[in-house]
């Protein structure tokens, strides 16, 4: 009987859809933010919360329902019209990422042919939310910070642009989909390690995280662009920063690691293809928030020498082998050696540069 | 080029750092006027912590004032009480007993280990780790804490030297306890070794960072690690030894470059050094008493003033003391290393990113109880 | 890039270690038997009276004037028909928690071992609404000792 009624409305079907996915959402980011404590706990040495719940599993819960309860403050000298709506600016781009997620084959809101197009333009505008946010705070450190997370934005949105060229280059599509399917037999990250790197370094960047939270930077400019925000707007910025990691790191899982299709093929059921794609998109996000407790944070001076200095032109390098390789129909097999060889240039720029630092010292 | 400037009018902002920022180490202020990410001047405040210390022990006499002493370095309680005793053991012109000598020694050592600690916790920190750093130190300090708890009976206000020895003798498991916990601590330092020091981030954010060179880190007062990462060996350990360094074998720590990274190194370094000197001292533990015949509860000075100075984890913690004849001294002057290496800080940090100056104010680990006394 | 692997590294491993965490209000540290939380009077179980006489030499003695004591005859000293070798005893004692800083210096000081650094929980775990609940007088000083509820190396 459902199933009929939405066969048959398809503009019902896409408002469960889309209502579902708020849901899922809100879930998503609140386990997310409970599993990241729970792991960077266990990174720490720590337990993390145990005490909300058996072993801490309603912490997040408690906490949205704090958050909830407080007050929205604004302060006086903050300009209201961007100081409110800059959590929408950042909020919304965030959910409309999320309508064209690949979690299975027929799982999702709408599949778009230009899928991939559609998620990067829509990933970048949350800038301007950032923007909005420091600037209406009427705060230093919030302008200090909305302006790192322009900058920053701005330029990682090249490698992140570059890394999904060259997989759609070897795909020949810009629909998920056809991408993940197009990796049934072997995953993309055998042909192109060096884009996968570029991709998550640049993914870093866009969510600004570890190494790459200059933006929000505590120890500098404590919180960035949401110093000022308190209770529900800046869970926004929150529950929108876990949709993001979460949809960056399916990207991930769908560009490079085959997403639901490897390596059991497409006719898998679709609850296993959604376990599937689940499984290899938790093991991202564990590296993602392995990475956030290893690393130091970047300066800002560093992370766009790094950008405009290194990555681009490497990821520049990698489009044009992938050209050569695939118009001259040479084997496959090149295309990993070419990556790996970027890989490796890339370790030998970063000891370079290093080393310079240490030859200074004896000079 | 010329033009553009003309048109677009930029202006020096200022931003108050402190003193509620989360990595000013306590309450110190410095505001800086910033172009862009540029720093171009830095005013520094200090007195927030401000609490008297000095003139509150000219009211107290002697024993009183030991527990003052713990409240104002508060990272290594034990270097400066040591500082007060050695002070008043001078002006008394007292035998100490041996025991007590070699046990204020492991105990200093041990303090200047957990200081380190929670330096580079603390460092690693304003790096932009997320946590991890000063969650290693800490549970390493933890044991260090615990052990002094068992020891003094409290975890941070030890109070637990006196002018002559000691307040109480050690428990009966002391030394197996100190080589349990020194253990654990070697464990802690490859931990933190391996997290930071090669890593290519850390070391592009703290290599050739807040410069100071040796001439001027000599002329801005500056001691301890601070000074030693400019290149100057010079330890009053070894310099002028107190207690008995002398009998010691150790090495002095000196860095090449007086950059943060080697302020950092050298304290990692200093570390291990601690390690070796405790483990020299626990062979020379005999028993026997841990307090002078002659001290009394209440005591009496001769008339007379005083300098003493030791090597505490943040540089020379001094001790002016005069005294004319009562049970309390009638002027103390604390010398504290923290309040003179936070005079360059203004050299090191202008003309570098607000980020490094975060970095390289952690790099001087100021405590502001010290600092401000 | 070798030395962020190695970084990796070493957190991956402290990953896999224990945690370090004590859950504090689950589970109480034991504390060692030196510990020094705040000063308590201890109980003349024999005589049924503190061993305080209210002699003034811990009030004297504290660094930062925690104490007040007020003295008075003893009502049970032998001459009276009691059984206690005490001629004066405590009368009213109080000791503001707030203002003490645990230095240990009043126990020192102490020549009748009448008062001593509670080193129980019970000492550590003391927080009030009302600064003014931290000013404890005589029977709650005396209370702890009084129930036999104490370690041992607070009495010898």
């Amino acid at each position: 009987m459902l199933i009929n009624l939405l066969v048959v409305n398809p503009f019902l079907d896409n408002l469960l859809k889309v209502l579902s996915l708020v849901g899922l959402m809100t879930i998503s980011a609140m386990s997310l933010i409970y599993l990241e404590r729970k792991i960077a706990a266990r990174f720490h040495m720590r337990l993390g919360p145990t005490r909300t719940g058996p072993a801490g599993l309603l912490q997040s819960v408690a906490d949205a329902l704090k958050l909830l309860g407080k007050e929205d403050i604004r302060p006086k000298s903050a300009d209201p019209w961007s100081f409110e709506l800059a959590p929408y600016f950042v909020f919304i781009p965030a959910f409309m990422m999320l309508v064209t997620v690949p979690f299975t084959l027929l799982l999702n809101v709408q599949m778009f042919t230009l899928g991939l197009l559609y998620l990067i333009a829509i990933s970048s505008v949350s800038i301007v939310g950032w923007v909005m946010a420091g600037w209406g705070s009427d705060n230093r450190y919030a302008l200090i910070g909305a302006l790192r997370a322009a900058a920053q934005g701005i330029s990682y949105e090249l490698p992140l642009v570059l890394a999904v060229l060259c997989i759609a280059m070897l795909s020949q599509s810009l629909n998920l989909n056809v991408i993940i399917e197009s990796q049934s037999t072997l995953p993309n990250i055998l042909f192109q390690p060096f884009p996968l790197f570029l991709f998550f370094t640049a993914a870093l960047a866009e969510m600004n995280r570890s190494p790459f939270d200059i933006p929000v930077g505590e120890s500098e400019v404590v919180g960035g662009p949401f110093v000022e925000y308190s209770g529900i707007r800046w869970s926004m910025f929150f529950l929108a920063e876990y949709t993001t990691l979460l949809v960056m790191s399916i990207l991930i899982v769908a560009l490079f690691l085959g997403g639901w299709a490897w390596p059991f093929g497409e006719n898998l059921g679709t609850f296993w293809q959604i376990m599937l794609t689940l499984l290899k998109t938790s093991f991202v996000i564990f590296i993602i928030f392995w990475t956030r407790v290893s690393i130091p944070r970047m300066r800002i001076d560093q992370l766009m020498n790094f950008c405009w200095k290194v990555l681009i032109p490497l990821a520049f390098l990698q489009i044009f082998f992938n050209g050569f390789i695939l118009v001259l129909e040479l084997p496959k097999i090149l295309l990993s050696i070419s990556s790996i060889g970027l890989l490796a240039l890339l370790v030998v720029i970063v000891n370079k540069s290093i080393q310079n630092l240490n030859k200074e010292i004896v000079s | 080029m010329t033009d553009i400037k003309k048109e677009i009018e930029t202006q020096e902002i200022l931003v108050n750092m402190g003193p509620q920022h989360p990595s000013t180490h306590g309450v110190f202020r410095m505001v800086l006027s910033i172009d862009g990410e540029l720093i171009t001047d830095l005013t520094a405040h200090i007195g927030y912590l401000h609490r008297g210390a000095e003139k509150l022990c000219e009211t107290m006499d002697y024993r009183q004032g030991i527990g003052f002493m713990d409240r104002t370095e508060y990272l290594a309680n034990f270097n400066a009480e040591l500082s007060y005793v050695m002070a008043v053991e001078k002006l008394m012109n007292m035998e100490i007993p041996e025991r007590a000598q070699w046990i204020r020694m492991i105990l200093v050592e041990l303090n200047r280990l957990s200081s380190h600690f929670m330096f580079v916790g603390a460092f690693g920190v304003d790096c932009g780790v997320f946590g991890t750093p000063f969650l290693y130190s800490f549970r390493e300090r933890e044991r260090l804490i615990d052990l002094f708890e068992e020891i003094t009976g409290d975890r941070m206000m030890y109070a637990f030297f006196r002018a002559g020895g000691l307040a109480w003798d050690v428990p009966v498991n002391f030394e197996s306890r100190v080589e349990e916990v020194l253990l654990s601590s070697e464990q802690g330092i490859k931990d933190m070794d391996g997290l930071l020091t090669q890593n290519e981030i850390f070391l592009a954010r703290t290599k050739q960072i807040g410069k100071i060179d040796a001439i001027d880190a000599i002329d801005w007062g500056m001691s301890g690690p601070s000074l030693r990462a400019s290149g100057v060996d010079y330890d009053i350990r070894k310099a002028e030894p107190y207690l008995f360094y002398d009998q010691i074998d150790f090495d002095v720590i000196t860095g090449k470059n007086g950059d943060v990274f080697d302020r950092y190194f050298v304290r990692l370094q200093e570390m291990r050094e601690s390690i070796k000197i405790i483990k020299q001292c626990l062979k020379h533990l005999n028993p026997g008493k841990t307090l002078a015949e002659g001290a009394s509860r209440n005591l009496r000075t001769p008339p007379g003033e005083v300098y003493i100075r030791t090597e505490a984890p943040r540089g020379e913690y001094g001790i002016y003391l005069v005294s004319n004849g009562e049970n309390r001294p009638y002027r103390l002057k604390i010398r504290s290393a923290g309040f003179s290496n936070l005079q360059a800080l203004k050299d090191m940090v202008v003309g570098s990113y607000i980020a490094d100056a975060v970095v390289i104010l952690g790099s001087i680990d100021i405590v502001l109880g010290e600092v401000d006394r | 890039m070798k030395g962020i692997l190695r970084s990796m590294g070493v957190t991956f491993s402290a990953f896999l270690r224990k945690p370090v965490t004590r859950p504090y209000p689950d589970i109480h540290k034991k504390l060692p038997e030196t510990g020094r939380a705040f000063p308590i009077l201890l109980w003349d179980q024999s005589h049924t009276e503190p061993y305080c006489t209210g002699c003034h030499a811990c009030e004297r003695a504290c660094p930062v004037e925690c104490m007040s004591v007020i003295m008075k005859d003893n009502p049970n000293h032998i001459n009276n028909g009691g059984t206690s070798k005490r001629k004066k005893i405590i009368d009213k004692f109080w000791i503001d928690y707030a203002r003490c800083m645990r230095c240990n210096i009043c126990v020192e000081a102490c020549n009748f071992e009448a008062i001593a650094m509670n080193n129980t929980w019970s000492g550590h775990e003391t927080s009030v609404y009302d600064r003014k609940d931290l000013i404890m007088d005589l029977p709650q000083l005396l209370a702890q000792h009084r129930s036999g509820n104490i370690d041992e190396w607070v009495t010898s």
